[in-house]
């Protein structure tokens, strides 16, 4: 009984055995018989395996076959003139590759080329959509690891090719031909469309960004990218009438040399991007905090200057009495630093309100004039501070691109003031009206002055204005300064988060949300344990972007987080000019106080920037008048 | 030896009467602009059209010259080698192109304008055609470097505002599209090396090489430029539109001055003069 179940068992076993030799065989004999064809495929796995390609990129290959199959067949048919032998020509052509000489002559090459080449690459992409399907959920494999390791590998493939892509010259302009703007080559894409460039639709330029990464991780090649980008973007919109002349505006807030050479690269890069000029504030450029309307000065100027709650209120309340005193007297507002310091005077104030009618005003002046004194000094230490950026003369109009150097490193309080006015004049820029400019505003280390520059006010009523936002830090903490505000500002960026190596993403990447994964277990068997292909699979949820790839995300890698996908983007540099020699900045003579009648009749500040002497004299004398429009 | 010094107390008076010294500034202006209408010789040189015919005529017995009707209106006159040769001017000697003939006679007549002009004078200008602009490229004129019709240079210290700046100058007859125009603009202005430098300096840090660029334009053209120097926001102040003066367009050729005489008669596109149709700066 025994021997005859011992028997039963071997029979069995050699039964099993012989027909997975069989199936071999069938399926070696089928592959060999389809040699041509077969031979292509193995070819086209291989390297899609090596670069890193997904079975679409096969699969359109084989699509671009076809007019080559097309030619052959017209060329059959007309040659045979017969439906029969027109449908037997692949078989014949196969047939006499197998029949003919050996090895095969290029001829007979040559002939089954045509269908066996689409064929191949299409049976290629099925194999290798079966194989990255197989080991995306488990069920291939030695073992259970053989899916990481399969993974990790194909980030290596995809990144080499990535690299090599951005690589080429010219490979990676700045604008698609479909008006986006190229960010680089696409390592990876999760939920999001493949393709080898990875390009930003413009309007999400046009919405607020976020961009977080450490430092030496690429974040400034990222940003010079995306600001260049935008510029020739805007612009080929503007020539082509589909949209506003281009305004960029950057506040680095980290200050020192460093910044110095990226507003020099930046000047740059915009350059090559068709910006005509660049302003680097406060070195080479000034803004007019006094150009502000006198409501919006009041609140500004009160807003510069820290004052608690309490009892501190009532200074406050004090200084904005006094302030607003000081700019809306009746001579006009203030035109400079000096001007304004000059007012902060209860004598001052009492003679220019002493034309009368203002008997309210001169008795808040007589309240008012013990504290006006220290309201000055308060002032004039932050006058100090501020430098002459902030004095004018000059605007945003004056130039296609801003960029602001604020000491954040050095001086915090200081950079934290220059941000708020520089913000507010923008704001008001804006809403001017007449000014019709898409505005991009990029906040860089925001962290250093996010205490004070509520940029999350201005993401709420930016889209009207036409302003778009962007800030970027070195991690999720330095974002902003309370958890509620860090999530306000990443949750309504929605024109996508840039992620780059960080430390701690697992905030920022659980906005990107979750996916729907088959995982599947595997089965031990054996006193020698090994894993089986038995087990059971189910659906889970993981989440779109993984902390542990963008913790390990190289330099120059960048995750675009937006709409529930991501897309892993090797960054393409910027090749720029070479580097201009900055010119020695001389700082202009301070502006005297002016009285209230000389602010009466005073002209407008004469522009920093060096006008054309006018021509038209000549050009009159040679062509006459310029013609009316 | 068809244009030198005088060789004689006669040739010298007449220097003084002007004709032999206006003939050497006449030769060369003609091989600067490829060519010269007579009429528009005439101008130059200050005389009437049958004196200046006269004068193309010597050109011609000193082999410094040719000259044929190229197209409506009056002779052309163009220098030819041996003229260029005695000029020192490096160009190859050819008759104007006759699908630029009348971008020719319009960049002609702005410059002659501009040279008539008082404050031309005062301020010393210098012409720098585009035949010499080509000539410094070598032949390196690629398909994305525009080549203004001409530069105006002003000396340092000339008694004018715009002493020391270069002008780019460009004549518009017909008009191109918007964005075409704002590249040109856009290149004239943002270029910072001169024609024929290296790469590296067409685009360098530092000044401008052109302070402003004088658009002068055909009616037609006008408001296409005007679109365009909008269209470039700020940097726009440094273009400068004008109309082109009265004699700079082609004269019409007869059978469509005789269809237009006629009243109410239809002005076929076979009868447009060709310089009309196909001419484009």
């Amino acid at each position: 009984m025994i021997g005859r179940w011992l028997s039963l068992i071997a029979v069995r076993a050699a039964l099993r055995a012989l027909g997975r030799l069989l199936r071999v065989a069938v399926i070696t004999a089928l592959l060999i018989a389809a040699a041509p064809a077969s031979v292509v495929a193995a070819i086209g796995a291989a390297l899609a395996w090596l670069r890193g390609w997904q079975p679409a990129r096969l699969y359109r290959a084989a699509l671009w076959c076809l007019p080559m199959v097309a030619v052959w067949l017209a060329a059959t048919a007309i040659a045979s003139r017969s439906a029969s032998v027109l449908a037997a020509a692949p078989y014949h052509a196969w047939l006499s590759l197998w029949h003919g000489a050996h090895p095969a002559s290029p001829a007979d090459i040559a002939a089954i080329a045509p269908v066996a080449i689409p064929a191949g690459l299409a049976a290629g992409g099925l194999a290798w959509a079966y194989r990255i399907r197989s080991m995306s959920t488990g069920t291939a494999g030695l073992s259970p690891d053989a899916v990481v390791s399969f993974d990790l590998r194909q980030w290596r493939h995809q990144a080499r090719s990535a690299r090599a892509r951005i690589a080429a010259p010219g490979a990676i302009p700045l604008t698609t031909r479909d008006g986006s703007l190229a960010a680089g080559a696409v390592i990876r894409a999760v939920n999001h469309p493949g393709g080898p460039i990875a390009s930003i639709p413009y309007p999400r330029m046009r919405s607020h960004q976020v961009v977080i990464g450490t430092t030496g991780t690429g974040k400034t090649t990222l940003l010079l990218r995306l600001w260049a980008g935008f510029m020739a973007t805007a612009l080929r919109r503007h020539a082509a009438g589909q949209g506003r002349l281009p305004l960029l505006v950057v506040l680095d807030c980290k200050g020192g040399a460093d910044a110095r050479r990226i507003a020099d690269r930046a000047r740059r890069a915009l350059r090559l991007a068709g910006a005509r000029s660049t302003a680097i504030w406060p070195d080479e450029a000034s803004l007019s905090l006094w150009a502000l309307p006198p409501a919006q000065l009041i609140t500004t100027l009160v807003d510069l200057i820290e004052h608690g709650t309490g009892a501190a209120a009532f200074y406050a309340d004090v200084m904005e009495a006094v302030v607003a005193l000081a700019v809306e007297a009746p001579g006009g507002p203030p035109a400079s630093a000096a001007d304004f310091l000059a007012r902060l005077d209860a004598g001052w104030l009492s003679a220019a309100y002493s034309s009368g009618g203002h008997e309210a005003d001169l008795a808040l002046i007589r309240s008012a004039a013990r504290q006006a004194g220290d309201i000055g000094l308060r002032f004039r230490t932050l006058m100090r501070r501020l430098g002459g950026g902030l004095d004018g003369p000059g605007g945003f109009g004056d130039a296609d691109a801003w960029y602001c150097i604020l000491e954040g490193t050095a001086e915090i309080s200081v950079a934290e003031a220059q941000a708020r006015a520089i913000v507010d004049i923008l704001a008001t820029y804006a809403t001017a009206g007449s000014q019709d400019r898409e505005i991009l505003l990029a906040v860089d280390e925001f962290g250093a002055v996010s205490r004070r520059l509520p940029v999350w006010q201005l993401y709420e009523r930016a889209r009207s204005l036409g302003l778009a936002v962007q800030v970027s830090a070195q991690s999720w903490e330095s974002l902003a300064a309370g958890e509620d505000e860090r999530y306000r500002i990443a949750a309504t960026a929605d024109g996508g988060i840039w992620l780059l190596r960080t430390p701690r993403p697992e905030p920022v990447a659980a906005l990107a949300g979750t996916r729907t994964v088959t995982e599947t277990t595997r089965h031990l068997t054996g006193r020698t344990p090994v894993w089986t292909h038995r087990g059971t699979s189910r659906l889970r949820r993981d989440p779109v972007v993984d902390p542990a790839r963008i913790r390990s995300l190289d330099v120059g890698q960048a995750a675009y987080i937006y709409r529930g996908g991501v897309t892993y983007i090797q960054v393409k540099r910027l090749v720029t000019a070479p580097a201009a020699v900055t010119p020695a900045v001389t700082a202009p003579p301070p502006a005297q106080p002016a009285t209230p009648q000389q602010r009466r009749t005073a002209p407008a500040p004469a522009r920093a920037r060096r006008r054309l002497p006018d021509a038209s004299s000549l050009l009159d004398e040679a062509f006459g008048a310029e013609p009316a429009p | 030896m068809c244009v030198g010094p005088p060789h004689s107390a006669a040739d010298q008076h007449r220097t003084a009467d002007g004709l032999p010294g206006r003939d050497t500034a006449g030769l060369l202006f003609a091989a600067e602009m490829y060519g010269v209408q007579l009429d528009q010789l005439a101008a130059l040189l200050g005389v009437g059209e049958a004196r200046a015919r006269a004068v193309a005529a010597r050109w011609r017995g000193q082999r410094c010259a040719e000259s044929a009707r190229l197209g409506p209106g009056g002779l052309w006159t163009w220098v030819t080698r041996t003229g260029l040769a005695t000029c020192g001017l490096p160009y190859t000697a050819a008759p104007p192109a006759l699908g630029r003939l009348a971008h020719i006679r319009a960049v002609t007549a702005v410059r002659l304008a501009l040279e008539a002009a008082p404050g031309y004078v005062a301020g010393g200008g210098y012409w720098r055609s585009e035949r010499r602009l080509r000539a410094r490229m070598g032949g390196r004129v690629g398909l994305r470097q525009h080549i203004p019709d001409g530069e105006v240079h002003w000396p340092d210290g000339a008694p004018v505002p715009w002493a020391g700046e270069c002008w780019a100058i460009e004549a518009e007859l017909t008009p191109k599209t918007t964005s075409r125009t704002v590249a040109i603009m856009r290149e004239l202005l943002a270029r910072t090396g001169d024609y024929g430098c290296p790469a590296a300096e067409v685009r360098a840090a530092g000044p401008p090489r052109h302070a402003r660029v004088i658009y002068v334009c055909a009616p037609a053209a006008r408001p296409t430029v005007a679109r365009a120097r909008e269209a470039l926001g700020s940097s726009g102040a440094r273009i400068e539109i004008r109309l082109l003066p009265p004699g700079a367009a082609m004269p019409a050729p007869a059978r469509y001055t005789a269809a237009r005489a006629r009243p109410g008669a239809a002005i076929s596109r076979a009868a447009t003069p060709p310089s009309h149709r196909g001419a484009a700066s």
